[in-house]
């Protein structure tokens, strides 16, 4: 697989904006501490628990904590990986996001150990031919989201290809299990300081990273947004999925507020998109885990 | 200004101040700004009292077959304009542009190749919308292509020119009516698939006035000192879809389209 970041980013810095994020996505693992917390996921992790434990966050007038704003996955590398990665030409060094199981590796089940290697070798990134994300890609991918809260819903706006995902805070049931959606259907609701999301009717046409990593259509999704700080939120999801994976595992990473004033823009992925036959000369479009007969 | 400072108070300090100085406040302020939450003019209301256009929406109309009054063609049902006047105010290259549009329509229309339809194409296709409005930020997300406009509230257009699908949008409040200003178009949009065009010099205002709980009263006024003679307008109905389980679920276009491809053996290496 290879990277399409070259034209996206140089779309961004023709527009002279989010000249931070470029930094970190270019750069290796982010030294500085986050919020007073190592920046390293596996020692993020209990540090930022115990700050939010703490913290009183500003709130809505509907009395839930306010995250409206823009956010930075400030140590994601813009979902080039998730487990530890020393770099090569392509991708950057990552740090393990993976916080569970401790090994910080996704736990394949043994039929499907060698199948990331494959899919870097042989397919396109679903980003890379302008899909939607995915859940949780989404939150890390490259770029940031924006949150904006109403009283019933949470919603996100991803710069990267003008993708949004909405999660009602309600409790309407689940739409029916036959109907599939890149983003998935999420119900949010509310455990302290905590937005807990719960995401079903996904497919297997995402994948979780630059580098392969998949699931199939039986993903489940559990993701906690708490603040940290007033500029931080701790950003944990533990993914489900009995067909791929041996037991349910969670990333955790911070995500930073961008500076004030910070305006997530529309990039039209798609719409400008001319290396896709460049890609194919080599590489296979990802049409599913098990791709439709 | 009212609304921002309580925000901000709120943040700061919680319910209990916040309430205290919108007392303060509402001593001093018009009754227009004094009753947020309250169903005044028989409309839901945001807590900063202006209209709360939260919800799935949806235009009934033909518009995006054809702006203009036209008959019924084959695949086409016949349709009223919503165009004031009926006449798009082209210069005389445009309008001979228009016209071979028209004949190209079936490949040349930017929906045929599932590109971003552009404002305020987006607002009448035939796909259901979600608007999440905040005080100070209003989203728009179309099932279409996952099309999303962020209008911006109370704030300058960046300096440009940029050229974007959606433009960029800067909205504000006259009374009860979201005033939303648009520019910096791309030339790659077209106002519907009868071949109706402008340029990357599209300026938009766009006009939402929520009449009932479950209508908006939509107008925009176009101008394009490249390709019509004067601004024009187009006036149009929202209506809130009512279904208990109604979701804007997605139209991924494109993928859909390479996907079929895929299987069909035409991409990829051989």
């Amino acid at each position: 697989m290879r990277v399409r970041l070259s034209l996206v980013l140089t779309v961004v810095v023709a527009l002279g904006v989010g000249a931070t994020v470029i930094a970190q996505e270019g750069g290796g693992p982010r030294k500085t501490p986050i919020a007073g917390c190592p920046p390293v996921s596996r020692d993020f992790w209990p540090c930022a628990k115990a700050k939010a434990a703490a913290f009183r966050p500003a709130r809505n007038p509907d009395g839930t904590p306010n995250m409206n704003g823009a956010w930075n996955p400030a140590t994601a590398n813009g979902s080039q990986n998730i487990e530890d990665f020393p770099g090569d030409a392509f991708l950057n060094p990552q740090i393990t996001l993976i916080v569970d199981p401790s090994d910080g590796k996704v736990p394949y089940l043994p039929q499907w150990a060698n199948k990331r290697q494959d899919n870097w070798d042989h397919y396109i990134d679903p980003l890379g031919t302008c899909y939607l994300t995915g859940v949780p890609r989404q939150v890390f991918a490259p770029r940031g989201i924006q949150i904006i809260q109403t009283p019933n819903m949470f919603a996100f706006v991803g710069e990267f290809a003008h993708q949004y995902r909405t999660i009602p805070t309600d409790t309407s049931p689940h739409i029916g299990d036959s109907i599939r959606l890149f983003m998935g259907d999420a119900r949010g609701h509310w455990e302290g300081n905590t937005l807990v999301v719960d995401t079903t009717n996904l497919t297997d046409r995402t994948w979780l990273t630059i580098s392969g990593h998949f699931h199939s259509d039986a993903l489940r999704v559990t993701e906690r947004f708490t603040l940290v700080d007033a500029d931080t939120i701790l950003y944990e999801t533990t993914l489900t999925d009995p067909k791929v994976y041996r037991q349910p595992w969670t990333m955790a990473m911070p995500l930073v507020r961008f500076e004030k004033g910070h305006e997530v823009w529309e990039e039209p992925c798609f719409e400008s998109d001319h290396d896709l036959p460049y890609l194919l000369r080599e590489h296979k479009l990802w049409i599913g885990l098990t791709p439709p007969k | 200004m009212t609304a921002d400072l309580q925000v901000r108070l709120y943040d700061r300090f919680g319910k209990l101040t916040a309430a205290v100085v919108a007392l303060l406040l509402a001593a001093t302020l018009p009754a227009s700004a004094q009753t947020p939450t309250a169903a005044r003019g028989g409309l839901p209301r945001m807590w900063d009292g202006k209209p709360d256009l939260n919800g799935v929406w949806q235009a009934l109309t033909t518009a995006n077959v054809d702006l203009q009054d036209h008959s019924a063609r084959l695949g086409v049902p016949a349709g009223q304009g919503v165009v004031e006047g009926n006449e798009i105010p082209y210069q005389a290259w445009a309008l001979t542009k228009r016209q071979e549009n028209f004949k190209n329509r079936a490949t040349a229309d930017p929906e045929e190749k599932c590109f971003l339809l552009g404002v305020p194409r987006t607002m009448y296709a035939p796909f259901p919308f979600q608007i999440i409005h905040s005080p100070g930020y209003i989203a728009v997300f179309s099932e279409y292509a996952h099309t999303t406009r962020s209008i911006f509230m109370n704030s300058e257009h960046p300096p440009g020119p940029i050229e974007w699908f959606m433009g960029d949008s800067r909205g504000r409040w006259e009374d009860d009516t979201l005033v939303v200003d648009v520019k910096y178009f791309t030339d790659q949009t077209w106002l519907d698939r009868a071949g109706n065009f402008h340029s990357e010099d599209l300026h938009v205002v766009e006009r939402y006035t929520m009449t009932t709980p479950d209508h908006i009263q939509y107008e925009a006024t176009l101008e394009d000192p490249k390709v019509f003679t004067r601004p024009w307008k187009i006036s149009l109905m929202l209506y809130r879809r009512k279904e208990q389980n109604v979701r804007v679920l997605e139209y991924e276009c494109y993928a859909y389209a390479e996907q079929e491809a895929a299987r069909r053996g035409e991409l990829g290496p051989k």
